[in-house]
C-alpha cells in the first residue's frame, strides 16, 4: 500500500484543476467535488497511520531524486494535516457564500493541500524544498485573496520572505549536501557526524535553517506574520497558523534532530531564538487591539514555545523524553486551537465585517454556543489545566526543569528562561481574557443590531464544536490518548521513552500552571485594564505600539532598499561610467586625432597635388543621416531587401569570399 | 550530405521567397513553415545519421584550411536545439509579423539565418565556423533593423559594430589556432605548444573569448543585445535569446574545449580573466534587470546574466561544468524563448511594453500568462522546473574547482538566483493581482479575453510543456548530454 503516499501528495494536485473546470460551469459541484476530495484525502491518511511505516523514493526525479516516508511524526502531521483542511474547507463554503475568485481559491487551495502534505511525508530535505517552495507560492493566492491593498501589501511580504527565504535555504541545502553527499532524513545524522569540516557543516544548516524559521514565524523573521494571517479569508488563516507555520517547524525539528542531534549549541541558539519568539510574540498580541491579529501574534509566540521545546532537546541530549513529547503536543495542540479560534472570528467578521475590538465589542453577549466554542480553546492555550493545552505546556515546562539541574554554572539562565516561559504563559492567559472579555463581557459600544440567532451555519457548528470538545477529552485523560500520539511521534525525534508515566496532575506540575495563570490574572487586571484602556469618555483599547516601531518598515524595508540601491548605483557606475572609459574615452581620443589629420587633409593634398580640396561630409553626418542603411529618396517608402544595407554588406561579403576562393584555388 | 542539405536548404528557401515575393499572406505562412519543417527534418536526420562521423570535406583550400562539416556531440546538441524551436518561432512571427508588416523581407533573413546557424553548428574547424559566424552578424542585421525607424536603424549599427569588432578579435584567435592547433575540431583541443611561449597563446585564447563573447553577451560587449531588443519580438525570442547568443556561446565552447583546450588554460590567468568577467555579467545582468522597467530589456539583461552561467560553466574547466552549462544552455533556451514569446503576445495583443503597465493582463490573456508564468519559474529554479537543476549542477561543479573564484561563483549564482526571482515574480504579481488598476481583475467574460490566435499560443503552450518536462526529466538530460559530448 505504499503507493498511497504519493497519491496522497498528488492526489490534491491533480485534482485541483477539475474543480477549477467544474467550478466555471457549476458552483455547487464544485463544492462538493473539493469537499470529496478532502474527504478522501483523509481516508487515505487514516490508512496510513494504520500501516507500517513505509518508504518510497523515486530516483532521479527533478535532479536529486524525491522521497517520501510514513510512520511516526510523518503521519501525525499528515493526520493534522488532512482533518485540519477538511474543517476549513466546510468553514469555507460558508465563509465564501458571496465572493469573488472562489474558483482561484479552490484551485490554489488543493495544489496547497498536496504541497503540504509534501512537506511533512517528505524523506529527504530535497524533496521538503521542493513541496515547501510550492506551498509558499500557492498559499499566496491565499493571501491575497480578497485583493485589498492591506492584503495585497501582507502578500508582498509574505512572498518576500518566502521567496528569499526559500532560496537562502536552497544555499544551504546546497552546500550541506555537497559536503555530506545525501539530504536523505535516515542517512543526515550518520554523515552530519563524520563530516569533517563542522564550520561549513554549520554555515550550510544555518542557511538551511533561515527558509524554516521564517515559515515558522520565529523572530526576527516573523514579519509576514502578523499581516499576512489576519489578510486572508478566516479559514485560510486557520490552516496558515495551525498547518503551514508547522511546515516551518518540521524543517527545524529535521536540522535539530539529524544534522545536529543532541548537539548543545544548535540547543543554545534555538533557545534564544525560541525565548524571544515567545516573548515578543506573547506581548505584541497583548498589545494588539485586532482579534485576528491577536491571534496571529499568538501563534508567534506559541512557535517560540514549540522552538523552546526543541532546543530542549537537543540539549538535554538522551535524557530528552519529556522535551520530545512536550513539543509534539504543543505542535498538536495549538494546530487544533489555532484550527477554532480563526474560524470563530471570521463568523464574527461575518456578522460585523470588523476584527477591530473597539467594535466587535459585546458581540458574543447572549451567545452561548460562541462562547463556549471560543472559552475552551482559549483557556487551553493559556494552560488551564483538564484541557489538553496545560499537558503539552507542562511537559515543556518539567523539560526546562530537568535542564536546570544539569545545567550547572549556565543554571541561573535556565532559572531565567523557565521565569520568561511562565511569565509567557501569564501574557497568554492575559490577551486570551482581553479577546473573551471583550467579546463575551463588556457592553456593545452601540445599540446591539447583530443577529442572536443564526450566525453561523450549522455545519461550520458541527466543525468547531468537534475540535472544541476534543479539547478537554484529550485533556481530562492525558495518560490515555496525548501519551500515545507522544510517543507514536517520538521515533522521528530520536527522542527516549519516558521513564514512568507522567503524573500530570501532581502538585509541583499544578502549581508551575498556577503560576503562570497568577500572573496572568495580575497582567490583564493592571496592564489590560490598567493601562491598555483609555478611560476618557467610552472605555476604548488602544495599541500602544507606535508605528515606527516595526521591523519590517523600521529596519528590513529600509536596509533592502539600501542595499538594492547600492547594487543598483554600482551596477550603473559600471555600466555608465566604466563603460564609456573603457569603449568611449579610447576610440574618442583616436577619433580626435583623426579629425585631426582631416582637418588638414586639404592642405596636404593642395601641397602635393596643387589641387583644391572639397571636403566630404565628416563621419558623424552620414551617421545621422536618416537614409543611412537604405539606397532610396524616402527610407519608409522603399523597404525591399535588394535596397538594404545589409544587402549591400552581403555581396560585399560574397564578393569577398569569391576573391578569396579565387586565389586559394589558383 | 544532409548536412549540406539542412544548410542550404533553408538559405535558398530563403532567396527564393526574397524573389518570389508572395502577396498572399497563407501562401507565404504555409512556404516559410514547410521550409523550416523540411531543414528541421533535415537536420534532425543528419544529426541521428552522421553523429561522430569523421569530418567531410567540403572544399579544400591548402594543406591546412578546408572548408569542413561534421556532427559531433556539441554541434547534435546546439543544430537540435535550434532545429526544434525555429519552426515553432515561425509559426509565431507567421501571425505576430502580420502587424509589423516587411513580411517577405523578414522571413527571407528569417529563414536564412535557420541555415547560417546550422552551418555554426556542423562546422568541422574553426575556419568554416567563422565563415559561417560573420554571416550569421550580416544576415540577422535586416531583421534587428526591421523596424527601419531611428532607433531600430541605431540598434543595427551598434549590432553590426559590436559584432564585427567581435569578430576581429576572435579572427586573430582564429589564426592562432590555424597555425598552431589541428585542422579539425577535437575534443580535449589541439594545440600543441611545443617551444612556443604560452602566455601568446592564452592572450589570443583570452581575446578569442571575448571577441566570440560579444555574441554571447559577456561584459564589455553585452550593450548591443539591449538596443537589439527593438526588433520584432520573433527576432528577439529566437535569435537573441536562442541562436545567435548562444551561437556565441557555441563558439566560445568550440574555442575552449575544442580549440585551445583546457588544459592549455587550466589554472593561468586567462582561466582567472574570463571566468571572473563571467562571474561579474552574472550579478550584474541580474541587477540590471530588475532595474529595468522595458520588459523587454529586461529579460535582454536576464538573458545576459543567463548566458554567463553558461559561460561560468564552460570556464571552469571541468567536464562537470561543461555539462551543466550546456545543460543550462538548453533549458535557458526553452525557458527563455517562452518568457519572450509571452511578452511578445502582449505587445501584439494590448500594445504595452512596461511592467507597470501589465497590471491585471493575467486575467485578460490568461494561456499567454499560464505559459509565461511557468517557464518564469522555471528559470528563477523553483524545483522541479528546470532552471533548479542546472542552476544546482552548475553551483556544484564551481564549489569542485575549490578556488577563490569558484566560491565567488557559487554566491555569484545565489545571489542572481534572488535577483532572478525578483524580477520575474514582480511581473507575475503585477499581472494577476493588480493594484491600481483593480477594475481588471473582476471577472472577465470570455470574449472580452485577448488570447492571441492559435499560432501563437500552441508555440507558447507546447514550449511551457517542454520546459516542465525538460525540468522533471533533467537527470537523464544531463545524462544524455554528458554522453553525447564526452562520448561515452
Amino acid at each position: 500500500m505504499s503507493k498511497n503516499l504519493e497519491l496522497l501528495v498528488f492526489l490534491p494536485m491533480v485534482c485541483a484543476p477539475f474543480s477549477y473546470w467544474i467550478g466555471r460551469a457549476w458552483k455547487r459541484g464544485r463544492d462538493v467535488f473539493v469537499q470529496a476530495v478532502v474527504i478522501l484525502e483523509l481516508l487515505l491518511v487514516i490508512t496510513i497511520l494504520a500501516e507500517e511505516a513505509t518508504f518510497v523514493r523515486w530516483e532521479g526525479f527533478c535532479g536529486l531524486g524525491i522521497g517520501f516516508a510514513s510512520g511516526s511524526f510523518h503521519s501525525v502531521m499528515a493526520f493534522l494535516t488532512a482533518s485540519g483542511w477538511l474543517a476549513a474547507t466546510i468553514l469555507s463554503q460558508e465563509y465564501f457564500a458571496h465572493v469573488k475568485h472562489r474558483n482561484r481559491y479552490y484551485l490554489f487551495w488543493l495544489v496547497t493541500l498536496g504541497a503540504t502534505m509534501g512537506v511533512f511525508l517528505s524523506a529527504d530535505l530535497y524533496t521538503t524544498f521542493i513541496f515547501f517552495e510550492l506551498m509558499s507560492f500557492t498559499s499566496y493566492v491565499a493571501v491575497v485573496q480578497t485583493e485589498e491593498p492591506a492584503a495585497l501589501k501582507a502578500g508582498d511580504t509574505y512572498l518576500a520572505v518566502a521567496v528569499i527565504g526559500g532560496l537562502v535555504t536552497l544555499s544551504g541545502l546546497f552546500l550541506l549536501y555537497y559536503q555530506l553527499g545525501t539530504l536523505q532524513l535516515s542517512q543526515l545524522a550518520q554523515a552530519a557526524a563524520q563530516a569533517p569540516n563542522r564550520s561549513l557543516l554549520w554555515t550550510g544548516g544555518l542557511l538551511t535553517l533561515v527558509g524554516f524559521a521564517a515559515k515558522a514565524g520565529a523572530f526576527p523573521l516573523h514579519i509576514w506574520l502578523p499581516t499576512a494571517h489576519p489578510a486572508a479569508p478566516a479559514p485560510a488563516s486557520a490552516v496558515l497558523s495551525g498547518v503551514i507555520t508547522k511546515t516551518g517547524i518540521y524543517g527545524v525539528a529535521v536540522l535539530s534532530t539529524t544534522l545536529f542531534l543532541h548537539d548543545s549549541t544548535c540547543g543554545t541558539v534555538l533557545a534564544v531564538l525560541g525565548a524571544i519568539t515567545m516573548v515578543l510574540g506573547a506581548v505584541l498580541a497583548v498589545c494588539s487591539i485586532d482579534l485576528k491579529r491577536t491571534l496571529a501574534c499568538s501563534s508567534i509566540s506559541q512557535i517560540g514555545f514549540i522552538l523552546v521545546g526543541l532546543s530542549m532537546q537537543c540539549l538535554l541530549g538522551h535524557h530528552n523524553a519529556l522535551a520530545v513529547a512536550g513539543t509534539i503536543l504543543h505542535i498538536v495542540n495549538h494546530s487544533l486551537i489555532k484550527m477554532v479560534l480563526f474560524p470563530a472570528a471570521g463568523v464574527i467578521h461575518l456578522s460585523t465585517h470588523s476584527f477591530d475590538l473597539n467594535k466587535i465589542q459585546g458581540f458574543g453577549r447572549g451567545k452561548p454556543f460562541l462562547a463556549v466554542i471560543m472559552g475552551i480553546p482559549m483557556l487551553s492555550l493559556a494552560g488551564l489545566p483538564l484541557l489538553n493545552g496545560y499537558v503539552s505546556k507542562t511537559l515543556l515546562h518539567e523539560s526546562i526543569v530537568e535542564y536546570i539541574a544539569v545545567a550547572g554554572q549556565w543554571s541561573w539562565l535556565v532559572t531565567g528562561l523557565e521565569w520568561l516561559f511562565l511569565f509567557s504563559g501569564g501574557l497568554t492567559l492575559a490577551y486570551m481574557l482581553k479577546l473573551f472579555i471583550c467579546i463575551f463581557v463588556e457592553a456593545p459600544p452601540t445599540a446591539d443590531k447583530w443577529r442572536k440567532h443564526n450566525y453561523i451555519a450549522s455545519a461550520s457548528a458541527v466543525t468547531l464544536l468537534i475540535y472544541a470538545i476534543t479539547m478537554p477529552v484529550l485533556g481530562i485523560q492525558p495518560n490515555d490518548i496525548m501519551d500515545g500520539i507522544a510517543s507514536f511521534a517520538r521515533d522521528f525525534f530520536h527522542g527516549e521513552a519516558p521513564a514512568h508515566p507522567v503524573a500530570y496532575f501532581s502538585m509541583i506540575n499544578l502549581k508551575g500552571a498556577a503560576i503562570s495563570l497568577l500572573i496572568g490574572m495580575i497582567l490583564y487586571l493592571t496592564v489590560v485594564r490598567g493601562l491598555l484602556m483609555k478611560q476618557g469618555g467610552e472605555r476604548q483599547y488602544w495599541d500602544p505600539i507606535p508605528a515606527w516601531c516595526n521591523l519590517e518598515y523600521g529596519l528590513y524595508r529600509p536596509l533592502l532598499l539600501f542595499a538594492a540601491e547600492v547594487l543598483l548605483v554600482t551596477a550603473a557606475f559600471v555600466d555608465r561610467i566604466g563603460f564609456r572609459l573603457l569603449f568611449r574615452g579610447l576610440p574618442a581620443v583616436c577619433m580626435k586625432g583623426y579629425r585631426w589629420l582631416l582637418d588638414r587633409r586639404g592642405r596636404l593634398i593642395w601641397l602635393l597635388t596643387g589641387e583644391e580640396y572639397v571636403p566630404r561630409p565628416s563621419l558623424e553626418q552620414v551617421v545621422d543621416d536618416p537614409h543611412f542603411g537604405v539606397y532610396a529618396d524616402h527610407p519608409q517608402a522603399e523597404r525591399g531587401v535588394l535596397h538594404s544595407f545589409a544587402f549591400g554588406l552581403i555581396l560585399t561579403g560574397l564578393g569577398l569570399v569569391f576573391a578569396i576562393l579565387f586565389i586559394f584555388l589558383h | 550530405m544532409l548536412m549540406l542539405a539542412a544548410i542550404f536548404c533553408p538559405m535558398i528557401g530563403g532567396c527564393l521567397l526574397a524573389l518570389w515575393r508572395p502577396r498572399d499572406r497563407r501562401t507565404r505562412q504555409d512556404y516559410v513553415i514547410g521550409v523550416a519543417c523540411t531543414t528541421a527534418v533535415l537536420s534532425l536526420c543528419s544529426i541521428s545519421t552522421a553523429l561522430h562521423h569523421p569530418p567531410m570535406v567540403l572544399i579544400r583550400l591548402n594543406d591546412h584550411l578546408s572548408v569542413a562539416f561534421q556532427v559531433d556531440g556539441l554541434s547534435g546538441i546546439f543544430a537540435g536545439m535550434v532545429s526544434l524551436l525555429w519552426p515553432l518561432a515561425c509559426l509565431y512571427a507567421v501571425e505576430y509579423m502580420s502587424r509589423e508588416g516587411g513580411e517577405n523581407r523578414f522571413f527571407t533573413f528569417y529563414l536564412i539565418a535557420f541555415g547560417v546557424t546550422l552551418g555554426i553548428a556542423f562546422s568541422a574547424n574553426v575556419l568554416t565556423m567563422y565563415f559561417f559566424y560573420e554571416l550569421l552578424t550580416l544576415v540577422t542585421l535586416p531583421l534587428v533593423m526591421h523596424g527601419m525607424d531611428g532607433k531600430a536603424r541605431y540598434a543595427g549599427k551598434v549590432y553590426l559594430i559590436y559584432s564585427m569588432s567581435g569578430a576581429a578579435l576572435g579572427f586573430i584567435a582564429m589564426v592562432f589556432l590555424l597555425q598552431y592547433g589541428g585542422e579539425m575540431f577535437q575534443f580535449g583541443g589541439t594545440v600543441s605548444v611545443g617551444d612556443m611561449n604560452t602566455d601568446i597563446l592564452l592572450v589570443a585564447y583570452v581575446l578569442g573569448f571575448f571577441g566570440f563573447g560579444v555574441k554571447a553577451a559577456v561584459f564589455p560587449g553585452h550593450k548591443w543585445l539591449l538596443r537589439a531588443s527593438v526588433a520584432p519580438t520573433p527576432v528577439t525570442a529566437l535569435l537573441h535569446a536562442v541562436a545567435v547568443v548562444k551561437a556565441g556561446v557555441f563558439a566560445v565552447v568550440r574555442l575552449t574545449w575544442y580549440g585551445f583546450g583546457p588544459d592549455l588554460i587550466r589554472g593561468t590567468w586567462a582561466q582567472d580573466m574570463v571566468m571572473a568577467a563571467a562571474v561579474f555579467t552574472i550579478v550584474f545582468g541580474s541587477a540590471k534587470a530588475l532595474q529595468t522597467q522595458h520588459l523587454k530589456r529586461r529579460l535582454a539583461w536576464s538573458t545576459i546574466s543567463n548566458l554567463s552561467y553558461v559561460l561560468l560553466g564552460i570556464t571552469t574547466l571541468t567536464q562537470a561544468g561543461l555539462i551543466a552549462g550546456i545543460t543550462h544552455m538548453v533549458f535557458h533556451a526553452v525557458l527563455k524563448i517562452t518568457l519572450f514569446f509571452g511578452v511578445g503576445a502582449i505587445h501584439y495583443k494590448m500594445h504595452r511594453d512596461f511592467v507597470p503597465d501589465i497590471e491585471g493582463c493575467g486575467a485578460l490573456m490568461p494561456t499567454v500568462f499560464a505559459c509565461f508564468s511557468t517557464a518564469a519559474f522555471g528559470l528563477m529554479g523553483i524545483p522541479p522546473l528546470a532552471g533548479f537543476s542546472s542552476k544546482w549542477m552548475l553551483a556544484t561543479a564551481c564549489v569542485d574547482l575549490k578556488s577563490t573564484l569558484g566560491y565567488l561563483g557559487t554566491a555569484a549564482l545565489a545571489a542572481s538566483a534572488i535577483l532572478t526571482a525578483l524580477y520575474l515574480t514582480q511581473i507575475i504579481m503585477l499581472a494577476y493581482f493588480p493594484r491600481q488598476n483593480r477594475a481588471i481583475s473582476v471577472k472577465i467574460p470570455k470574449r472580452a479575453r485577448r488570447d492571441p490566435g492559435i499560432r501563437m499560443t500552441l508555440p507558447l503552450g507546447v514550449l511551457s510543456v517542454v520546459s516542465v518536462l525538460l525540468g522533471l526529466s533533467a537527470n537523464s538530460v544531463a545524462g544524455s548530454i554528458s554522453s553525447l559530448i564526452l562520448g561515452l
